[in-house]
C-alpha cells in the first residue's frame, strides 16, 4: 500500500514567514499529523514554491513507518471571496467542487486553464494522477478557504 | 545579555515600556493630575492595562520650584510604591529619586529600580541599588544640580560626553555591588543639554547603544520636541513619536512615557522594521 497526503502550498507554513501569532494554525496542526502520517522517505509531488512547502513540513515531523509515500502539494481556486489573493470569480466554485469530486476518487479533473485563471495550484494535482491513480476516498482533515484560497489535508491508502 | 530589573528578567531583544506617574501637584505635563494617592493609583492601573511593564513613580518634579525636602519626597512615594507592589506584583517599580534615604526606604518597600534622573548626585544611590538587589538608571546631565534648567552649557561633543558620563556611572555601580545586568544609561534628553544638544543624543544614539550597556530614553513630550515643532506641551505627541522610532531604530530597550499605547506601537513597528521581531500576524500574500 502507497500513503498519500495532500496540503496546500500556503507559504505562511514557511518559518520565514512567522509572524507572532500563528494566521494558519489549524491548517498547520492539520498539515503535520496528516504529513506525519507518511512513511520515512516520502516524495514530494509540488511545483517549486510547493516543493518548499512540502519539505518544510516533512522537515519538522517526525515518520517512523517504512511504507512507499507521496506528499501531494496543490490546492484549489484562490479566487473565492473578494478578499481573496485573486479577487472573486464566481467559477470557483463549481471548479473546486469538481476537484474535490475527483480527489474522492469520482468523475473527472476540472479543465486546467481555467485552474490557471483562478490561480488554483494544480501542478501537485497533475503528478500525482501520474503516480498514484485510481485512488479511492480520502480521509479529510480540512477542507476549508479560510483567506479565499481552497484548502484541503487529504490522506489516501492506494494499492 | 538578560535585563534583570529587581525581581524581573526580561529577554536581551525585549523592548520595555515605563509609564511615568507622578505624585506631584506640578509637573509639566499633567499639571497635578495624578496628585492624589487615588488618582495616581488609576493612573497606575491604567498603563498596567495598557500593557506598560514598569511605572516610574516620581515625588518631585524635574524643574525648579518649591522645594521638597526628604521626608516630603518619602510621604508622596514609598507608602504609594508598597501599594502598588502588592496589588501589582508583576509590575517593575521604578522610583524617580536622586536621594539614597529616599531610595532606600522605596526598595524596602518593594521598588526594582532606583531611576537616578540627577546622574549621580547623591554618590550613595550605588549602595542603595547594590544592597537591595535593585536595577539602577545611570543618567548624563553634565554635572548640573537637581531641578536646575540648562544655562549656556556647551560641550565639545554632547555624545562622547553623554557615553562617558553613563559609561562611568555604570562601573561605579558595578564596582559598587550592583549586578551587571541590572544598569542602565540614559542620555537624559533636555537634562543639561539644549536642544542641539537633545536632537544630535537622538541622532547620534546608535553610539550608546554599542556601549553594550542596555539605554534607556525618556523623549516624551520633552521641550527638545516642543522647540523643534513649536508646540506647546500638549500638542507634542507626534513628534515625540518622530523621536521615539529613531531611537527604536538605533536600538533603545526602555522608554519613559506619558503615552504607553502609542509609544508601544511605534516601537513594535521600526523594531520590526528592523528585523528584531516578526510581524504580529502576517497573512498578505501568503495564502
Amino acid at each position: 500500500m502507497t500513503r498519500v497526503v495532500l496540503v496546500p502550498g500556503a507559504l505562511a507554513l514557511l518559518p520565514e514567514y512567522a509572524g507572532i501569532d500563528d494566521p494558519v494554525r489549524n491548517l498547520r496542526h492539520a498539515c503535520q499529523t496528516a504529513v506525519s502520517w507518511l512513511g520515512r522517505d516520502a516524495e514530494v509531488l509540488a511545483d517549486d514554491q510547493g516543493a518548499r512547502v512540502g519539505q518544510h513540513l516533512l522537515d519538522v515531523t517526525t515518520r517512523s513507518v517504512e511504507q512507499a509515500s507521496y506528499l501531494v502539494v496543490a490546492n484549489g481556486s484562490a479566487r473565492r471571496t473578494e478578499k481573496a489573493p485573486g479577487h472573486l470569480d464566481d467559477r470557483s466554485f463549481a471548479f473546486d467542487d469538481q476537484l474535490r469530486e475527483w480527489l474522492h476518487g469520482r468523475g473527472d479533473p476540472p479543465d486546467q486553464a481555467l485552474g490557471q485563471e483562478l490561480l488554483a495550484s494544480t501542478t501537485g494535482f497533475s503528478l500525482m494522477a501520474e503516480r498514484v491513480a485510481p485512488w479511492g476516498s480520502p480521509v479529510v482533515d480540512f477542507d476549508d478557504d479560510p483567506f479565499g484560497v481552497q484548502y484541503w489535508v487529504m490522506r489516501w491508502e492506494v494499492p | 545579555m538578560t535585563l534583570r530589573l529587581g525581581r524581573h528578567e526580561f529577554a536581551d531583544d525585549a523592548t520595555l515600556m515605563m509609564a511615568i506617574v507622578n505624585r506631584t501637584p506640578d509637573s509639566f505635563y499633567d499639571q497635578g493630575a495624578t496628585w492624589a494617592e487615588e488618582a495616581a493609583f488609576e493612573r497606575v492601573a491604567l498603563v498596567a492595562e495598557q500593557g506598560a511593564e514598569i511605572v516610574d513613580i516620581g515625588g518631585i518634579k524635574a524643574a525648579p520650584g518649591v522645594e521638597i525636602d526628604e521626608a516630603e519626597e518619602r510621604s508622596r512615594v514609598v507608602d504609594f510604591v508598597a501599594r502598588v507592589r502588592a496589588a501589582y506584583p508583576s509590575l517593575v517599580i521604578s522610583v524617580d529619586t536622586w536621594r539614597a534615604s529616599v531610595g532606600e526606604a522605596a526598595c524596602a518597600a518593594g521598588a526594582d529600580v532606583l531611576n537616578d534622573a540627577w546622574g549621580g548626585a547623591d554618590p550613595e544611590l550605588v549602595d542603595v541599588a547594590a544592597a537591595h538587589g535593585a536595577a539602577i538608571i545611570c543618567t548624563h546631565t553634565g554635572g548640573v544640580t537637581p531641578r536646575t534648567r540648562p544655562y549656556r552649557i556647551e560641550y565639545d561633543d554632547v555624545v562622547r560626553a553623554a557615553i562617558d558620563d553613563t559609561v562611568a556611572y555604570a562601573e561605579r555601580a558595578v564596582a559598587a555591588g550592583v549586578a551587571r545586568e541590572s544598569v542602565v544609561i540614559d542620555p537624559a534628553h533636555d537634562f543639561g543639554k539644549n536642544t542641539f544638544h537633545s536632537l544630535e543624543i537622538t541622532r547620534r544614539l546608535g553610539e550608546m547603544v554599542a556601549t553594550g550597556w542596555p539605554v534607556l530614553v525618556s523623549l516624551s513630550n520633552k521641550d527638545f520636541v516642543g522647540e523643534t515643532l513649536d508646540l506647546p506641551v500638549g500638542s507634542r505627541l507626534t513628534g515625540t513619536l518622530a523621536a521615539t522610532a529613531v531611537c527604536a531604530l538605533a536600538g533603545a530597550r526602555i522608554y519613559r512615557v506619558h503615552e504607553v499605547v502609542e509609544t508601544r506601537q511605534t516601537v513594535d513597528m521600526v523594531w520590526t522594521i528592523a528585523g528584531r521581531r516578526p510581524p504580529l500576524r502576517a497573512i498578505r500574500g501568503l495564502q
